[in-house]
């Protein structure tokens, strides 16, 4: 999911970085005080469960976790996963400086869509539909933003199908994976700490 | 309350920690060696995974592609060393595998310069240091024969050297997966405290 430097070309990069950096700057304007706490621990959650692989095919993939992000966060997932990705670049060398306004877009983006579609139902009345529906959740992030790599790539001009393909089918288990985990998540949240839902 | 929730929270990620003590990297690795006038390249996913079917392509110093290939079943290529005029310096090996994920290795100059050395030296020195009866086939044996024992003898030892090298490009330690933790807390600390000053 993290895209190496030097695969992009200089279009896609730039507009990678402004898109997050309007975002950020957005988010960063409406984040709450009493919300800092949540963002640092869902933003450490996010840095570590990269580390944590999923062999598939001749690929490797591994967990995002950027809807159950989005989902607690709000617009506030996009100042964590910068700040999270920054670091794994730095310290781990996941994608890269210059690739990290694409590679935080690419993640933090379908959170937020993830937000806007699921927030009322995860954490609505029936307990039933929130659990389906933060499947769906976890399942649909990863989804998109492998479908955003796919894209990033193809506007640097490496072949539609190939791309697409290979990306969609790497990411099936890690999507049905953290649709799983997502359900587990939520509902733990919803039993033990509604307020942390705002339920 | 509250705090319960966030000590339950970093419990729960310092297992994922221990979990994953050996770590890797979601990133591709390439690493290559010269032997016997040949390079041999790995290349692998940092979890282990072999690269298959992957892009490598050479470049010269200047930037200039010499060739490309692709890797085999175990991830390897190898190629001869390109002509040595084409070569006045570094070569560097551009791995591309899927998924938006690239990798470099750059083989030194001075490594390749063995045989260059050599070639050199053949020429030159049955003419210049040694004295004329010497017949420049005596020589050139001499120097295969010493040439081969020594790389016998090396061989074990260059193979230490390359896995201990591969090892610890590859290592993920504890320290600083907890240090990046720390960062991320540490940041939106700051951020806290710019928003607290605004209210």
């Amino acid at each position: 999911m993290h895209i190496s430097e030097g695969i992009l070309s200089a279009p896609v990069l730039i507009t990678g970085a402004a898109l997050t950096a309007t975002a950020v700057g957005y988010s960063l304007k409406k984040m709450e005080h009493k919300e800092v706490p949540k963002i640092a621990i869902l933003s450490s959650v996010f840095f570590v469960a990269s580390l944590i692989h999923v062999p598939v095919g001749p690929s490797s993939v591994h967990l995002i976790l950027n809807g159950i992000i989005g989902v607690l966060l709000g617009w506030s997932a996009f100042p964590a996963i910068l700040v999270a990705l920054a670091l794994q670049g730095v310290l781990f060398q996941f994608g890269g400086i210059t690739t990290l306004g694409v590679n935080t877009f690419n993640m933090a983006l379908p959170a937020i869509i993830c937000f806007y579609l699921f927030n009322r139902g995860i954490k609505g009345e029936n307990n039933f539909i929130a659990l389906i529906l933060a499947f769906v959740c976890g399942f649909l992030a990863v989804l998109l933003s492998g479908v955003m790599v796919a894209a990033a790539l193809v506007f640097t001009g490496e072949p539609f199908m190939q791309v697409a393909k290979l990306v969609l089918i790497a990411h099936l288990p890690v999507m049905i994976l953290e649709g799983v985990l997502t359900v587990f998540c939520i509902g733990f949240l919803r039993k033990v700490r509604p307020e942390i839902l705002d339920i | 309350m509250k705090k319960k929730l966030y000590l339950i929270l970093i419990f729960i990620f310092l297992i994922i920690i221990m979990i994953n003590i050996s770590a890797f990297a979601h990133k591709v690795n390439i690493f290559a060696y010269v032997e016997g006038g040949k390079i041999y390249t790995e290349s692998y996913f940092s979890d282990g995974k072999k690269c298959v079917e992957s892009k490598i392509e050479v470049f010269d110093n200047q930037g200039n592609k010499l060739l490309e290939g692709l890797t085999d079943k175990e991830g390897m290529f190898s190629f001869k060393i390109p002509p040595e005029d084409v070569i006045d310096g570094d070569l560097k090996l551009v791995l591309t595998a899927s998924m938006g994920h690239r990798a470099e290795y750059i083989i030194r100059a001075d490594e390749l310069g063995d045989i260059k050395g050599l070639i050199e030296e053949k020429i030159e020195e049955p003419v210049s240091v040694i004295s004329p009866e010497t017949s420049s086939v005596e020589l050139k044996e001499i120097q295969s024969i010493i040439e081969d024992t020594l790389d016998e003898k090396l061989k074990p030892i260059m193979r230490e050297m390359r896995e201990i090298k591969k090892s610890q490009e590859d290592r993920i330690s504890p320290t600083e997966i907890i240090g990046g933790v720390g960062y991320i807390i540490g940041i939106f600390g700051i951020i806290a405290y710019f928003l607290s000053r605004k209210r």
